[in-house]
């Protein structure tokens, strides 16, 4: 059967959205509901001494205060956040130590959020702190042993035997989700059964995890989160502050509820750690690769088994006969890293795609037709034909839509109307396209009513609208009365939605529930009804409803993960399957404008082209890709988590100083999804969007930036100062900031900034101020002030002494100074040129 | 919870008041059948009390609440109006925008006690569920969100964002519509949609 095309449909939960209706996981409203604070370790590593909740315990309203005391007998198992693999992870408050900045130490709970809040900031707990390292160049880091993690041919030997060859490192920083969802826990009872809500991407985590660490039997307990307010891999675990809220909750045989606070989540969630990449390319001279090697180091904590191999797309993306990537961890003493939306292919694609491009620009050839001229019949590390692959049509309709023939080869060498240097770039990308098993049970009524129950998760990628879709495209059902739920425990077995495999896990469960269910209407009512309105199908033969459910199963999955997905475990295969691998694949283009003097960079258009199979809704992917590119924008131009190696905790742990992309920031990023299904990977013909969305866009914006200023820069993101040094126009503001800096640092007054200050008094003072010496706006503020700076100054007398104090954050050289009559402090700032542009006294 | 509205108070009994504990969330306003409302408190008060008297969503409120409380914290632990949202509770993300006396502002950073004789509109307040406000049309139309998080004080920021006047461009919507981060990335859908409904508001 041939499958249809999707047509436009809206997001199904679109107008619930807009109403402000779907409750997420802190906005169920539970009676009796106690309010829980965590107090945060402030040191990085060491053992609690004592832990004063004296004065704690006396604010109104509080209930209990837990410290490690209370959750000696939760258990730490591979389900532990931070645990990850079959190693059991690290779980804070089961001990009197601390073991990275910010962890949990105690947890207040009681009547009000008001009263929880002010007795965490009570709670006075007494450290023994112990030597720590926090970042991966400092004394104490652990290198771990180096892995192969891909390997085919002879890299090191084509290397060596290569025409041309480059060697460049490229650094990514440490970055945190932030989804505006803070994540929260809520732990509730009903009918003697434990109900956890929590904004997550794993409910299964939850009912079996959970359960393993508190001791329960996971048949008592349900987890509930079926609106996620973004995930982006943040919410696919349980979190540090999950178990203590359930063990304060069973405690106190009350429910409980948690909302981390953002500073707090810098700490205890997961993160996209610092890594830094060398790539070594070989390649003839016209351009074709002959060697690749990519060795990647990736921080960690010392507990996490997060993994360091970044091998995976980067391999498949281009004819790369002779390739081998390598990776360590470097283990500090921080909480753990995680999956941060293309938690690899990200930072590999930006590091691969900028060192193409260098390739590219040394060999003289465009970018582009580097790209082309390597594209990859097989899988070069299985040999295996790949699902589909798209990619050469992605870069030529991209460079079609982009108008990629008006760039010219040299850096620095086009300009915008307006005199800013433009620069385009290009990048490509791909995502594994993975698969979980997902089971799907759908009920018809005769009353025109129809409910899905499925696996899977809701986080705003859509997957609502995408498995409306395949129920809608088969069965004749009233989509106004479709119901879905998605991440209840209570519904279906549910299993981590992460590594953009959802759509192509849930799609073709739901239409293979949805075949079976006209399948099983054609035995009751015949084929031409069933192929009717359901509904009144069922009413003539006088069924109240028709229920059926599908095990959906990725390409050559045995039977034996449903069982592993019954139990909570995660249970997804790809990219590499039995008779081929499977990919995503993405093509971006983007433009940029540098504004010469300031080397201020807007991107005002992004061209991706994408092929992630059949579109399942094209709303919800168009949107999926541009929120991608929102994100890969924030990589290469704002975000940055800095952290504060004395103190092992992120300085810029809230929203204002952790920048994130605003709207202004963003302009047009025009999308095109090619919509030819791949339905060798399922029937549906999906495979994944989400995440592919981001790779390689990072790299399409940075290497624009190098074709527009002619500066490479190999660290990110990218900011004014990194480009004012290539920038003759920015020569100044570089100078004079730097300047300003070292004075700062030094505090260190201008070389004649008290002689003019004398200068300054003497001529006001007299009623001729030295106007030469001053920039044109000072000295008009000046001729407008004049009458009373006179005065004033004139009624103090003669200067005695003029001592200097400091230098202020604005550049000012401080003086207090000693007149006849009285002291008085006095401010001057002095231009590059030596005239004064500031100056100020307190008369 | 079950409430009785009187002439647009909402109205508790003594009873309740008094079981709630010393200090309800709600004061009743009286009213000659208040008796016959049967709606528990959400939540007892804990310290030093503020009373205030206010009007959400048209509707006229008194309440003796924490001095220490948000009008975010009162609008959803205290009325259990969870359409508007938290993001960072220090001004910084823009989800829990709301409108207080027609202006917009972070709910998460005006006190409760800041609202006494103003006007409060929230998400809840722009519509009766049935026929949406163009805005939240125009949202759906251009698909201006994902998860759903930040829409509603999305949608309450671009509804005072049109009334001011800042929404003459794309430009200058992007610029007044930057105190609203989407982390989902729906700018583009959010700055279409807000011009499709400064276009219907303009014709009416």
């Amino acid at each position: 059967m041939s499958l249809e095309r999707n047509p436009d449909r809206p997001r199904i939960d679109a107008r619930e959205k807009v109403l402000g209706k779907p409750l997420f996981a802190a906005d169920r409203e539970v009676p009796g509901v106690l309010h829980a604070m965590t107090v945060p370790a402030a040191i990085a590593k060491g053992e609690i001494e004592a832990i004063d909740i004296e004065q704690a315990m006396r604010v109104a309203g509080v209930v209990r205060i837990f410290t490690y005391l209370d959750f000696q007998d939760i258990r730490e198992t591979p389900a532990t956040r931070g645990g990850g693999g079959n190693v059991p992870g690290y779980q804070p408050m089961k001990r009197a130590s601390v073991r990275h900045r910010g962890e949990p130490v105690a947890l207040v709970v009681a009547e009000t959020l008001e009263a929880a809040i002010e007795a965490a900031e009570a709670v006075k707990p007494r450290y023994r702190a112990a030597a720590f390292s926090a970042w991966h160049d400092q004394a104490g880091a652990e290198r771990e042993p180096l892995q192969v993690d891909r390997e085919a041919g002879d890299a090191p030997g084509a290397l060596a035997a290569a025409a041309r060859t480059i060697d460049v490192t490229y650094l990514h920083p440490q970055q945190h989700h932030n989804p505006i969802e803070m994540i929260s826990t809520t732990v509730s009872f009903e009918s003697g059964r434990m109900l956890v809500m929590e904004g997550t991407q794993n409910a299964a985590a939850f009912k079996f995890g959970l359960a393993g660490m508190l001791g329960q039997d996971p048949n008592m307990l349900d987890a509930s989160s079926p609106y996620v307010g973004g995930g982006f891999g943040q919410k696919n675990n349980l979190q540090e502050q999950t178990a203590l809220v359930a063990r304060a909750a069973l405690l106190l045989r009350r429910p409980v509820k948690l909302v981390m606070p953002r500073s707090q989540l810098f700490h205890t969630a997961t993160y996209r750690p610092f890594s830094s990449h060398r790539i070594r390319i070989g390649a003839s001279v016209q351009g074709k690769l002959e060697a690749v090697l990519y060795d990647v180091e990736q921080q960690n904590s010392r507990f996490d088994q997060f993994e360091a191999a970044h091998g995976q797309h980067v391999s498949r993306m281009y004819a790369t006969s002779n390739w081998r990537s390598t990776n360590r961890r470097v283990r500090v003493d921080v909480q753990s890293p995680g999956h941060q939306r293309a938690p690899h292919e990200h930072p590999s694609s930006y590091a691969t795609e900028c060192a193409y491009d260098e390739l590219a620009h040394a060999l003289g050839i465009d970018p582009l037709q580097l790209r082309l001229l390597n594209d990859a019949d097989l899988d070069p590390i299985t040999g295996k034909p790949f699902s589909s692959r798209r990619l050469v049509e992605c870069l030529r309709r991209g460079a079609e839509l982009f108008d990629w023939g008006r760039r010219q080869h040299a850096t620095r060498s086009m300009r915008t109307a307006d005199g800013q240097l433009l620069g385009l770039g290009v990048a490509a990308g791909a995502y594994k396209a993975a698969v979980s098993p997902a089971l799907a049970r759908l009920r018809i009524r005769a009353d025109g009513s129809t409910h899905l129950s499925i696996t899977g998760q809701e986080m705003g990628q859509g997957m609502r609208s995408v498995v409306a879709a395949e129920v809608i495209n088969v069965l004749n059902v009233d989509p106004n009365r479709l119901t879905i739920d998605m991440g209840e425990t209570a519904a279906a077995p549910q299993h981590l939605t992460a590594g953009s495999w959802g759509c192509a896990s849930a799609a073709p469960a739901a239409r293979a529930v949805a075949l079976r269910m006209r399948e099983r209407l054609a035995e009751l009512v015949g084929i031409e009804q069933a192929n009717g309105n359901v509904h009144e199908a069922l009413a003539r033969v006088r069924r109240t409803s028709l229920e059926v459910e599908v095990a959906h199963l990725g390409p050559g999955q045995p039977k034996t993960v449903l069982d592993r997905m019954s139990r909570g475990l995660p249970a997804a295969a790809g990219p590499e399957y039995e008779r081929f691998t499977a990919f995503s694949w993405i093509a971006h283009f983007a433009e940029v404008h540098v504004e010469p003097t300031t080397c201020r960079i807007r991107v005002p258009r992004v061209v991706s082209v994408v092929d992630c199979g059949r579109v399942m809704n094209h709303r919800t992917a168009t949107s999926q890709v541009r929120g991608g590119v929102v994100w890969a924008f924030g990589a290469a131009l704002r975000e940055i988590a800095e952290v504060d190696p004395r103190y092992g905790r992120v300085l810029n742990n809230d929203l204002a100083d952790y920048v994130v992309p605003v709207n202004a920031d963003i302009g047009d990023i025009e999308v095109e999804l090619l919509d030819e299904p791949d339905t060798q990977l399922n029937i549906s013909g999906a495979k994944g969007v989400g995440e592919v969305a981001m790779v390689g866009a990072t790299a399409a914006i940075v290497n624009a930036v190098h074709h527009a200023t002619g500066k490479r820069v190999r660290h990110l993101p990218i900011r004014i100062e990194d480009l004012l040094e290539a920038s003759a126009e920015g020569q100044p503001y570089l100078h004079e900031s730097l300047a300003l800096a070292k004075r700062l640092r030094d505090q260190q007054p201008a070389a004649r900034s008290e002689a003019m200050l004398r200068k300054l008094i003497v001529g006001l003072a007299a009623g001729t101020p030295p106007y030469d010496d001053m920039s044109p706006e000072l000295a008009e503020l000046t001729r407008q002030q004049l009458h009373f700076l006179q005065k004033d100054l004139a009624s103090l007398g003669a200067v005695r002494s003029v001592t200097f104090k400091e230098v202020s954050a604005s550049g000012m050289d401080v003086y207090e100074v000693e007149f006849e009559k009285e002291r008085r402090i006095a401010e001057v700032r002095l231009r590059a040129d030596g005239r004064v542009d500031a100056a100020w006294i307190n008369l | 919870m079950s409430e009785q509205r009187h002439q647009g108070v909402v109205t508790f009994t003594r009873r309740e008041v008094l079981e709630a504990g010393a200090v309800a969330s709600f004061a009743g306003v009286t009213s000659s059948s208040a008796a016959d409302a049967a709606a528990p408190a959400r939540q007892a008060e804990h310290g030093i009390t503020q009373r205030l008297s206010t009007r959400i969503n048209g509707t006229a409120m008194a309440l003796e609440i924490d001095a220490r409380a948000s009008l975010l914290d009162m609008l959803r632990e205290r009325l259990g109006m969870m359409g508007t949202k938290k993001g960072c509770d220090h001004g910084q993300c823009g989800a829990c925008t709301v409108h207080v006396d027609g202006r917009r502002v972070a709910s998460c950073l005006t006190l409760a006690a800041k609202v006494d004789g103003r006007e409060v509109t929230t998400i809840e307040g722009i519509s009766d569920g049935k026929t949406l406000h163009p805005m939240q049309q125009a949202f759906i139309d251009h698909d201006a969100l994902q998860c759903g998080y930040c829409t509603p004080g999305q949608i309450m920021a671009a509804i005072a964002c049109v009334r001011e006047g800042h929404a003459s461009s794309r430009e200058q919507i992007r610029e007044y519509m930057s105190g609203n981060i989407c982390r989902c990335g729906a700018y583009i859908g959010i700055v279409n949609a807000i011009e499709q409904a400064a276009r219907q508001t303009e014709r009416t």
